[in-house]
């Protein structure tokens, strides 16, 4: 092939890169990079290759005095060793303190008032650590209820106490905070959350946690009625887990499971457990999922003749003709790619409707009886003749080209 | 100090190697380090093992809860600020401790926490005992430069704090970085700020500079920025969200790009690991893939076709091959030859393998990405412009219910929830066609997604019903995003026909990014009162800087600022609104007489990720304006890392 086709065409796999005869294909090349370099062993765990080597020295880009400055802004500690006396901490003196990260007593902030400065001093600035600071001194030195009515009215200050309430996993303190903010369906939310981190794939464990959220979160008015379907949904399909007992489906998704027993219970009849009509029923599988699932499961096992049985079908005429809740473009592309047999993908092409979207995918997908048959049809010797010069000659679509140009029977509009 | 801006941003790594050595110095003579291998890549960018060993590091490991016991009695902890690997580390250490009492008084445990350890983080340490006997640094390295003009803190974990947890605890590290940067490269006369995030570091900016004697810092203001430009993340989802339809977009849409460092996984791309699993996973084979390093002064070809347009990027890659296909080294002589393989070889060598990387890597995008970029490329423009409503969903209900992939399709969802907005029953067929697909334990994901403000979860109708009027339930011909995207141009009337002087082009014509139209306005101002007027749509414009000085009621320092304050209302310490600015300047449209920008150059920094499309539209600004824009933020993240966060 000419270097100019190469580029053209674009679809050449990497195998078929090589500029000229005696220079490195791509792989040889790629090989030749990828030879170690000296020094380097295969356990180091760093490249060390990174470090630029020129860059200006350190003394022309800052002064010896910013530098040191730089440094201790920092670590955060205080050039005036002049520890100044508790009551001289002012609300602005803590919050600037809090700000750089400098050592600093909370506690002379004993007045409700100033508590409340110092939380809305916080919030002003936006500094997150000193808003937390501050929040957590409040959760110290406060009864709960003082505590949840300030944060009630600053949003910002809310949301970083509960993101400190997740990250500790203090899952209890969360639930209670917002139940008693009036917002149970986040409480709920949030403990849903937690354990499916913290549960990991253990099926028993997710039953009864999300049973107990089911019937004491979720299915409260507050929360939408179809979130608590979902939860409610996943419990079942925790159920079936547990009696199938297969370990890996622990925790998995519907459709994973769907593949698996398509997989290995095809032919299982309908009340079975393990047949894919009852996980299909039982989790309310779309037909639109449902036949996406079982085409790949099929198709990846070479099973060919059960994916015709289930998508073509022929009409009182005898024609085959396919039937799928797959939109018929969406589904030519994935039997593309599954490198479905050119007779299935002519018999799909065929279902499109219109003649000009049923010549463009055909001739998208390479579908060559398609194309030479729209050809004729439109009586088009001249595109035809064109389609024939790209076909591989001597292949049997090339054959089937020329026969019909030279089909006597078709009156050639060109 | 006249060296070229370029190097010294360049030498930021020296400020944070002198940092580290800082820290280390206080650890210890010989000492492990035992390092979380995300910050691996970073730190290479700092210092070498040669340089580490030199400060006492005797031995490497990787942190793994695992992990045994290590060569030395010190240890140096090397970890970012999370907390679950910081519990991590205190468990590793009980251990140790409950294996040899006597360690607890060596104060020989060090945890360094990159950036910066917060409060809690004490806490924690009281509550297990481990108070005086571990010792916590905090190490805020400086902005690195991975490729000219682009700076990055590499702090990938921060958009999902700041964002998605609203746990803005880690904020003041980039208000920090800003701060060195102004050491090194002067202040910019005037700042701006775009989102309550960047108002918030030019507050925490101004009480740095307030504490830190302002005479250390060079007063004269810069004199190779004009401008910084801060914006959030969330002031401009929808370019995180479309897909990029330049070079390096694809690339970060389809492969793993650490620190700079592009892992050429062709086989296994982030779009085919995203699909459903039919339990035909391939075993998994560790396969060595080649790395690219995406630094255009190491690989001036990628330099060359970086900010393309991916249909370009092919014929410069073959016009390349051809070139070097016409060296014909076999008519050299002898002498020409021996001089070939001492200079030109090992040049020639490493420009073929970066051709090859660049050639397989195209030919990944175009398998993966063609058959259905045009569908996407249409669908997303029409969702952009509020155009066949009921078509986008469809487009998008179908690929949830067949080729759903776990982020991607999250991506368009929130895409059309952003431009378009989605009915209850459409919402909800999206979230169950998904928890099938990928498994209901990720219903959390959906709620994460609306506080991140990537997706708005619309009422139950029975709810809304009663609260809200008619009028809101009726279509509507443009949404509020439609309305700013218009007053602030970023959505060009026909896409189709979009030249390539367009910033549009990374979006193949359908839409221009903030960031770029940010950078336009205020390089191409006459004054600030016409920067003011072009950004009207912004609802969190703010300026900050010298400049406010100019203003009647000046600068008051942090104590005057506090004692006036209000609950819930605006610090305005270091920036103020743009809108009570303008009531100000009636008089004097151009106060301070900063616009027309001079020098001609701006730095952006944003905070939560910035993408390669971003980069890209403010190329072609810079080239358009003939000015230099500088890009920073706290990572480089493509839209698929901001639906990562939330799950």
């Amino acid at each position: 092939m000419d270097d100019d086709d190469y580029w053209n065409t674009s679809e050449t796999k990497a195998q078929a890169l090589s500029f000229d005869d005696d220079v490195l294909s791509a792989q040889e090349i790629i090989a030749i990079g990828q030879t170690p370099s000296i020094g380097k062993t295969e356990d180091s765990i760093f490249t060390n290759s990174n470090v630029k080597s020129v860059l200006l020295p350190l003394s022309s880009l800052v002064s010896p005095k910013v530098l040191d400055l730089i440094l201790l802004a920092q670590s955060g500690k205080d050039p005036n060793k002049v520890t100044k006396l508790e009551s001289e901490e002012t609300v602005a003196v803590t919050l600037k303190r809090l700000v750089l990260g400098r050592s600093c007593t909370l506690h002379v902030h004993r007045s409700i008032k100033s508590k409340k400065e110092l939380l809305d001093g916080a919030i002003a600035i936006g500094d997150g650590n000193a808003i937390l600071s501050v929040v957590l001194f409040l959760i110290q030195t406060l009864n709960k209820k003082l505590v949840y009515e300030l944060l009630s009215s600053r949003p910002l200050a809310l949301n970083h106490y509960i993101s400190f309430l997740q990250n500790e996993g203090k899952v209890t303190e969360l639930t209670d905070l917002l139940t008693m903010l009036g917002r149970s369906s986040e409480a709920a939310i949030y403990q849903f959350q937690h354990y499916v981190k913290t549960q990991g794939n253990n099926v028993d464990g997710l039953i009864r946690k999300m049973s107990n959220l089911l019937a004491n979160y979720f299915n409260q008015p507050a929360v939408d009625a179809q979130q608590s379907k979902l939860v409610a949904d996943y419990v079942k399909l925790l159920e079936w887990q547990k009696y199938v007992n297969k370990q890996e489906l622990n925790n998995m998704s519907p459709l994973y499971c769907l593949a698996y027993c398509c997989t290995h219970h095809w032919h299982e009849t309908a009340g079975n457990m393990m047949s894919p009509m009852t996980v299909c029923q039982r989790q309310q599988i779309t037909p639109l999922q449902y036949d996406w699932v079982v085409l790949n499961v099929h198709a990846k096992l070479h099973k060919w003749d059960v994916v015709e049985s289930l998508f073509t079908k022929k009409d009182w005429l005898g024609r085959t003709t396919v039937s799928s809740h797959i939109p018929i473009e969406t589904l030519l592309g994935r039997l593309s790619e599954l490198q479905a047999s050119s007779r299935l993908m002519a018999t799909c092409v065929n279902k499109v409707a219109g003649a000009d979207d049923r010549l463009r995918l055909a001739q998208m997908y390479k579908i060559h009886s398609v194309v030479i048959e729209i050809f004729a049809k439109q009586k088009d010797r001249i595109a035809l003749t064109g389609y024939k010069m790209t076909l591989n000659p001597q292949s049997e679509e090339y054959i089937l080209a020329e026969n019909t140009l030279r089909d006597m029977s078709i009156k050639w509009k060109n | 100090m006249d060296q070229p801006l370029s190097l010294k941003l360049a030498s930021m790594s020296l400020i944070s190697q002198r940092k580290l050595e800082s820290i280390l110095a206080l650890c210890g003579d010989k000492k492990d380090l035992i390092i979380d291998p995300i910050l691996i890549k970073p730190l290479e960018r700092i210092c070498g093992v040669g340089w580490l060993r030199q400060h006492g590091i005797d031995k490497i490991y990787k942190m793994d809860p695992q992990l045994g016991p290590t060569a030395n009695i010190n240890k140096v902890y090397f970890i970012p600020a999370s907390v679950q690997k910081y519990k991590c580390v205190l468990d590793h250490i009980s251990s140790l401790i409950s294996q040899n009492a006597s360690l607890a008084d060596l104060g020989c445990f060090h945890i360094i926490i990159v950036p910066k350890f917060i409060c809690s983080y004490d806490s924690i340490l009281e509550s297990r005992g481990l108070y005086g006997i571990v010792k916590l640094h905090s190490f805020s390295w400086e902005l690195m430069a991975l490729d000219e003009q682009l700076m990055s803190l590499e702090l990938p974990f921060l958009y999902k704090q700041l964002f998605v947890e609203q746990n803005h605890s880690l904020l003041s590290s980039v208000a920090m970085s800003i701060w060195s940067l102004f050491h090194v490269i002067g202040k910019p006369k005037i700042l701006f700020s775009v989102g309550k995030l960047s108002a918030s570091v030019l507050d925490i900016l101004e009480v740095y500079n307030e504490t830190y004697a302002r005479d250390f810092l060079n007063n004269n203001s810069s004199q190779e920025i004009g401008a910084l430009i801060l914006i959030d993340r969330n002031q401009d989802y929808q370019s995180s969200l479309l897909t990029p339809a330049t070079y390096s977009g694809l690339l970060s849409e389809l492969f793993n790009i650490n620190c700079g460092h592009l892992d050429l996984n062709v086989k296994e791309t982030i779009q085919k690991k995203g699909k459903m699993d039919f339990g035909f996973k391939d075993e998994d084979v560790a396969s060595k893939n080649a790395v690219m390093t995406l630094d255009s002064s190491i690989d001036n070809l990628y330099g060359e076709i970086k900010h393309r347009h991916f249909s370009e990027v092919l014929s410069v890659l073959s016009s390349k091959a051809k070139l070097l296909k016409n060296e014909d080294i076999k008519a050299l002589g002898i002498q020409e030859m021996k001089h070939y393989v001492t200079t030109k070889l090992q040049q020639v060598a490493l420009f073929k393998q970066n051709l090859v990387n660049h050639v397989l890597a195209c030919e990944t995008i175009i398998s993966d990405m063609s058959q259905k970029f045009e569908n996407l490329k249409f669908t997303e423009t029409d969702m952009l412009n509020n155009r066949n409503k009921k078509a986008n969903f469809t487009f998008v209900d179908e690929n949830f219910g067949t080729d759903i992939h776990i982020y991607n399709s999250l991506r368009l969802m929130c895409l059309l929830s952003l431009t378009q907005g989605l009915s209850y029953d459409e919402y909800n067929s999206l979230v169950s066609k998904y928890l099938m697909a990928f498994g209901y334990k990720y219903l959390y994901v959906f709620n994460n997604l609306v506080n991140a403000g990537l997706l708005v979860q619309p009422s139950s109708p029975k709810l809304s019903l009663s609260i809200s009027n008619l009028s809101d339930r009726l279509p509507k011909w443009q949404s509020g995003f439609q309305v700013a995207a218009n007053k602030l141009k970023q959505l060009p009337s026909q896409p189709d026909k979009v030249n390539k002087s367009s910033p549009s082009y990374v979006f193949n014509g359908g839409y221009v990014p903030l960031t770029a139209v940010l950078c336009n306005t205020i390089l191409t101002s006459e004054s600030l009162a016409e920067v003011f007027t072009k950004l009207s749509a912004l609802s969190d414009l703010r300026v900050g800087g010298d400049i406010l000085e100019k203003f009647s009621n000046g600068m008051e320092t942090l104590n005057q600022k506090l004692s006036d304050l209000k609950l819930q209302s605006d610090l305005e310490f270091g920036c103020k609104d743009a809108k009570g600015l303008s009531k100000l300047m009636k008089n004097d449209p151009n106060i301070g007489n900063v616009f027309p920008l001079k020098p001609k150059s701006v730095f952006i920094y944003v905070i939560g990720g910035v993408n390669y499309a971003e980069i890209a539209a403010c190329d072609l600004v810079q080239i358009s304006t003939g000015s230099k824009i500088y890009i920073a933020s706290d990572c480089v993240a493509s839209g698929r890392d901001l639906l990562v966060a939330s799950t």
